[in-house]
């Protein structure tokens, strides 16, 4: 399931994490919540990011 | 997982800084141009941006909190606004409003994020953590 979650500290600091997506969309879906907010200070792409629909081929050799 | 991102707030809208004052229990008092404070600067903390010694105790509108000697500046400035505030504890808002007028900036963030993600479709859910508050948008 798609998620965007905010974390809002005590004292204020938000932070924003986005789960499900694959690829660009994470970046696309969340950038509203962003421009609602503020300045984005930093930001951490996940192994899920970098997923995408290209199959890879890996060839291994069996015997000899 | 797929990204996750910091974001320095900024306080864009007028009106969802007045519903986040209404439901913390402040009274916003618009128009109101200037704020209790200490009303001498002492030089223990830096200036914010863009606000300059003879700046202080004036504002745009206020916030006046229940129990508290002190009050918050709203203040404009180009697109956005700037609290203002003193936190000496005989004002008494460092308690109140939590550090950095945390409690203040939760609840605008929670008004400013449910009211546009559900005008965009989203489902929103939110819950007390440990840390502070967790909102969950869902398509």
């Amino acid at each position: 399931m798609k998620e965007i979650v905010i974390d809002i500290s005590d004292d204020g600091e938000v932070c924003i994490e986005t789960k499900g997506f694959q690829g660009k969309a994470c970046l696309e879906e969340s950038q509203f919540i962003k421009d609602l907010l503020g300045k984005e200070t930093a930001k951490k792409l996940t192994a899920a990011y970098y997923y995408g629909k290209e199959k890879v081929k890996k060839y291994l050799q069996l015997c000899g | 997982m797929s990204h996750i991102a910091k974001i320095e707030l900024v306080i864009q809208s007028f009106d969802d800084l007045k519903e986040a004052c209404q439901k913390l229990g402040f009274e916003f008092v618009e128009n109101q141009k200037s704020y209790r404070w200490y009303g001498r600067w002492v030089g223990d903390t830096p200036m914010p941006e863009g606000v300059s010694v003879e700046d202080l105790g004036k504002c745009d509108h206020a916030i006046r909190v229940p129990g508290c000697l002190y009050e918050i500046g709203v203040v404009k400035q180009k697109n956005h606004f700037i609290l203002l505030w003193d936190y000496y504890s005989v004002g008494g808002l460092s308690e109140k409003i939590g550090p950095n007028a945390g409690r203040l900036k939760q609840a605008y963030t929670v008004a400013r994020v449910t009211k546009e993600a559900r005008k965009k479709g989203y489902r929103v859910m939110e819950k007390k953590t440990e840390q502070g508050i967790r909102m969950v948008l869902t398509a």
